[in-house]
């Protein structure tokens, strides 16, 4: 027959099941009474009839099953009976059914939710076509490991390089709206030609920039993201064309980008990502193309088909001596890029979770076993009555599917939610934050993963109840040591495992715990408490750098004239907000530097009160104050160290200028302490700060940073209306105590942390309820073993000695297994940690001493109810 | 299945399907009537009981060859009435041409030397 035909008739097997079992009775009755009464016409009176046609039709029962064997449609109508019959077993025994299910949701929900994490930051593709053949490309050198662009560079390599069907750049340049309403800065970045084209994208409306826009003189166009077309225009249809003001000059919108335009994001200066920006604008090429001193362009390019990464970096650094020495090229896919740095962390996570759901499958697995054998008489009556070996494994292997199936449902019911929990505790600026949800996928992974999890712990119990050795079990109605013996040592595996586990993940936490504190301790360098920071954008057009300057000073006098405030600075950047890679290369009197290297440092601006506004300690010399001029300069201890050593630095004298006239020296006034760039960087880049006369580099955009013992708003208060005293349409953007940047820059670790140590937390309550279970199991094993013992004359104390003596060798031996187990596994964890050692004696030795303190009290309660055995009741047990 | 001499358990469901295909073919029976037949049939010789006939009339209704309904008996009971289909009729046709063979293989086996 052909398949098809068979499907189609097993389907309506199936469906006809009633009606055919029916039909099967009836016809069987036919079968019986037509027989009677062919025994009554041969002669037989009434009675012996009918009973001569029962005995000739056999047992009614077995045709039945025989019949029903001959079906073939057996195993999906025998599973739905097991399965019937596994909810009737259930729901006699809610206890122990609540216990397992919600223990089982607990776990596969967590797995889900990590899952759904995974799902929309590492496993989405990324939101642009072909999204594999976009890189990222970045300088590289032994100091930098990725460093931005001169734009210049990044034309010589758009014009020459071969392996690109497309090339551009971007950097930060946030605009301000000025006009209606309050004066607001927008995220934005200067983009060169076919910059979305590289991506892929389109503009919804209007088009994007080519290289005539790249010409100076042409920037005065924008592209606005969709969002801000609607928030802040209305959705005007007619927004092409129109002229608005941003920065004080007037833009005219060329394009408008379609909802869901995600920026690939960029590594300095205040990282903006995905659906966060508001506007693009065209970048020009200004200034001297051999002047390749500042770089600050990010480049991305679309690979052509079929070159690969490495094959473009090669060509790549063929082409870059000719323009750029000592650098080379570094190409990074740009899916890499984005999510590289979180996918230790999440793989951490989900190994963390898989381990949580191993004790909780190892739990149900103990559970059920201790059932089994307590139901031992009714399974031996089942393989009595003709249940085949395979027929006991499969009903048993329902009932765990049906908890398994109980528990998964429970778990998606809460994955919504609890993912909607874990983005909202995600830390600030992960990746792709907002591609996760609970979609299909994540129902197919929570479906087959309980799936999985009812067969592994549903397997054992179920091979142990159908490994019968029937006489055994339907004699004794409750002891027989040695068909339980096996089960006992499979259940101890269990628990030893389980506590193993749990140590484990223990182990993680507590190295986590450490490194998190360890970086709270940490000296960040400045003093974060009752400081706030803010960024002010001064446009280009209305404010040439003297009109800055004199900005900057009047706000600077007025800040610190004010009541509430100790300090006001300005600076080019605060700390730990990222950075624009500017390095200046410098001579310094009288020292000659090493061959082949030159002097080269970061460089940034302050004004004089800019360290003790942020708390950064003096260390030698003094501050620079307004008298000192432009010609004055702070450095910083890792550079004072480095060039200087064993000396004091204040005094020398250095220039960036390659002829210096006199007034191109600078000299070093004094040395303030080092700020790293992140908490968990090594150790802080060399550093100069140049009072903000001296405008090398534009100073239009600063960070203003205010201590005060005062409430933050007011102190933001203080800064508003200084600013607006000024002038009224400039916008202070980005206000933040600088105590919530601080905490920002730990988030991450701290977002593991919490994780880890609440998987930690639910595999230590399992393995304590395995441990707990196991142990009173045992006891009510052996309450004739110790009322034997008590009625020989031991003291309660020594029974009670004697069941914690059982429990503290599980204990230890699932320590070791723990112990050795994350030795093993230590290295995953390297990277996330902070000045401590993934091998850590002292977490180790806790994490042992918890889990066995923890394993003797859930050890207990059962020692005390073996004390607690009348001992002339257990002799008289049977 | 009773016989007068012991068989081999696995010649006999064979040797039942054709048997009962032999019976129905020549018209719809109910399942005691193809008991009834197969007695007459073979003189006796195999009275099968419900526990192997009826395990084996479902068995072949499953595969195609018995097509079932339900009708009324002699004495206007309700009864299942089993006859040929059209791949029944073929497998007859097969399984009596493959019983010749062994007949056929049988006999000169048992007749050599």
């Amino acid at each position: 027959m052909r398949s098809w035909d068979v499907i189609r008739m097993r389907w309506r097997t199936l469906r006809r099941r009633p009606r055919v079992e029916d039909e099967l009775e009836r016809e069987l009755r036919f079968h019986l009474e037509q027989q009677a009464e062919e025994n009554r016409t041969r002669g037989l009176p009434p009675a012996e009839a009918r009973r001569a046609a029962l005995r000739r039709l056999g047992g009614v029962a077995q045709i039945q099953e025989d019949c029903r064997d001959m079906r073939r449609t057996n195993f999906i109508e025998n599973l739905w009976r097991d399965l019937r019959y596994a909810l009737r077993m259930l729901k006699k025994s809610p206890g122990f059914t609540v216990v397992i299910v919600l223990t089982l949701a607990l776990a596969i929900g967590a797995n889900s939710a990590i899952f759904s994490v995974i799902d929309g930051v590492l496993l989405r593709p990324l939101p642009y076509p072909e999204a594999n053949r976009i890189v990222r490309i970045f300088f590289h050198s032994a100091d930098y490991a990725k460093f931005p662009l001169n734009p210049f560079d990044f034309r010589d390599f758009r014009a020459r390089s071969r392996s690109f069907e497309s090339m551009a750049a971007f950097t930060r340049g946030d605009l301000q709206l000025s006009g209606s309403g309050r004066p607001e800065q927008f995220t934005g970045f200067r983009v060169t030609a076919g910059f979305f084209h590289v991506l892929g994208l389109h503009p919804a409306m209007g088009r994007e920039f080519n290289r005539k826009d790249e010409i100076p003189g042409n920037e005065l166009s924008v592209i606005l993201s969709d969002r801000l077309w609607r928030d802040r225009f209305a959705a005007d249809p007619n927004i092409i064309g129109r002229k608005i003001t941003l920065d004080s000059q007037p833009f005219t919108v060329v394009g408008v980008m379609p909802p869901g335009t995600e920026h690939p994001g960029n590594q300095y200066h205040g990282v903006a990502y995905g659906q966060t920006v508001d506007l693009w604008w065209p970048f020009a090429f200004r200034g001297n193309p051999n002047q390749r001193g500042s770089h600050f362009m990010e480049v991305i390019g679309r690979l052509k088909p079929g070159v690969a990464p490495g094959q473009a970096q090669a060509e790549m650094n063929a082409i870059v001596p000719d323009f750029a020495r000592g650098w080379h090229v570094l190409v990074i896919p740009l899916y890499r890029e984005i999510v590289g740095p979180s996918q230790r962390l999440l793989l951490v996570l989900l190994g963390a979770v898989a381990l949580v759901l191993l004790i909780a499958c190892a739990n149900a697995a103990n559970l059920l076993l201790a059932r089994a054998t307590a139901r031992r008489s009714e399974i031996a009556v089942r393989a009595a009555l003709g249940a085949g070996r395979r027929r006991l494994i499969a009903q048993m292997l329902a009932e765990s599917l049906l908890i398994a199936l109980l528990g998964g449902a429970l778990a998606l019911a809460m994955a919504a939610g609890a993912v909607r929990v874990l983005v909202a505790l995600l830390p600030a600026g992960f990746p792709r934050a907002d591609s996760i949800h609970t979609n299909a996928e994540v129902f197919v992974f929570t479906f087959l993963i309980t799936l999985g999890a009812g067969i592994l712990f549903g397997l054992a119990p179920a091979l142990q109840a159908a490994r019968a050795d029937l006489h055994d079990r339907l004699r004794d109605g409750g002891r027989g040591a040695t068909s339980g013996g096996r089960s006992l040592r499979l259940r101890n595996v269990l628990v030893v495992g389980e506590i193993g586990l749990a140590s484990v993940l223990l182990i993680g936490a507590g190295l986590l715990l450490r490194s998190f504190v360890n970086l709270l301790h940490a000296d960040p360098g400045f003093r974060p408490e009752h400081v706030l920071t803010a960024q002010i954008s001064l446009p280009d057009a209305t404010y040439k750098p003297p009109d800055a300057m004199r900005f900057y000073d009047r706000l600077l006098v007025s800040l610190n004239s004010a009541a509430d405030i100790q300090a006001a600075g300005v600076g080019s950047d605060v700390p730990w907000t990222g950075y624009d890679e500017n390095i200046g290369g410098f001579t310094i009197e009288g020292k000659k530097p090493p061959t082949g290297e030159d002097f080269h440092a970061r460089y940034h601006l302050a004004s004089p009160n800019y360290f003790r506004a942020l708390g950064i300690p003096l260390v030698g010399g003094r501050f620079f104050t307004t008298a000192d001029g432009a010609q004055a300069l702070m450095i910083n201890q890792a550079m004072a160290r480095s060039y200087w050593p064993g000396k004091d630095a204040v005094g020398s004298r250095i220039t960036f200028e390659d002829h210096p006239k006199e007034k191109d020296w600078m000299t070093v006034v004094g040395i303030v302490g080092d700020v790293k760039d992140r908490p968990t960087s090594a150790m802080a880049e060399m550093a100069m700060w140049w009072p903000i006369e001296q405008a090398f580099f534009p100073v239009q955009q600063m960070s203003v940073a205010v201590r005060g013992a005062a409430d933050p708003a007011l102190l933001a208060n203080d800064i508003r209306r200084a600013v607006a005293q000024l002038d009224p349409t400039l916008a202070v953007a980005d206000i933040r105590p600088m105590e919530d940047i601080a905490d920002a820059n730990v988030s991450t670790p701290r977002f593991s942390l919490f994780l880890v140590a609440l998987f930690a937390g639910l595999a230590l309550t399992l393995a304590a309820i395995g441990i707990y279970g196991v142990i009173a199991y045992s006891v009510g094993q052996r309450t004739q073993e110790f009322g034997l013992r008590m009625a020989l004359g031991a003291d309660p104390a020594d029974v009670m000695a004697l069941v914690l003596r059982q429990g503290v060798r599980l204990a230890l031996a699932g320590v070791g297994v723990g112990l050795i187990a994350a030795l093993a596994l230590g290295r995953v964890l390297r990277s996330l940690l902070y000045g401590v050692g993934a091998a850590d004696p002292v977490t180790f030795a806790c994490v042992a001493a918890a889990a066995i303190a923890i394993a003797v009290l859930a050890c207990y309660l059962p020692a005390r109810r073996a004390t607690g055995v009348d001992p002339a009741h257990a002799l008289r047990a049977e | 299945m009773k016989a007068d001499a012991p068989q081999n358990q696995n010649l006999l469901q064979g040797t039942l399907d054709l048997l009962i295909l032999k019976a129905v073919a020549p018209g719809e029976r109910h399942g005691l009537g193809i008991s009834r037949r197969i007695e007459q049939i073979t003189n006796g010789t195999f009275q099968v009981k419900p526990g192997s006939l009826f395990p084996a009339l479902h068995r072949m209704e499953e595969a195609g060859w018995l097509a079932a309904s339900w009708g009324e008996s002699e004495n206007n009971r309700k009864a299942k009435y089993y006859r040929l289909t059209k791949a029944g009729r073929r497998q007859f046709e097969s399984e009596v041409e493959n019983w010749g063979r062994i007949t056929l293989a049988m006999a000169s086996a048992l007749a050599a030397e």
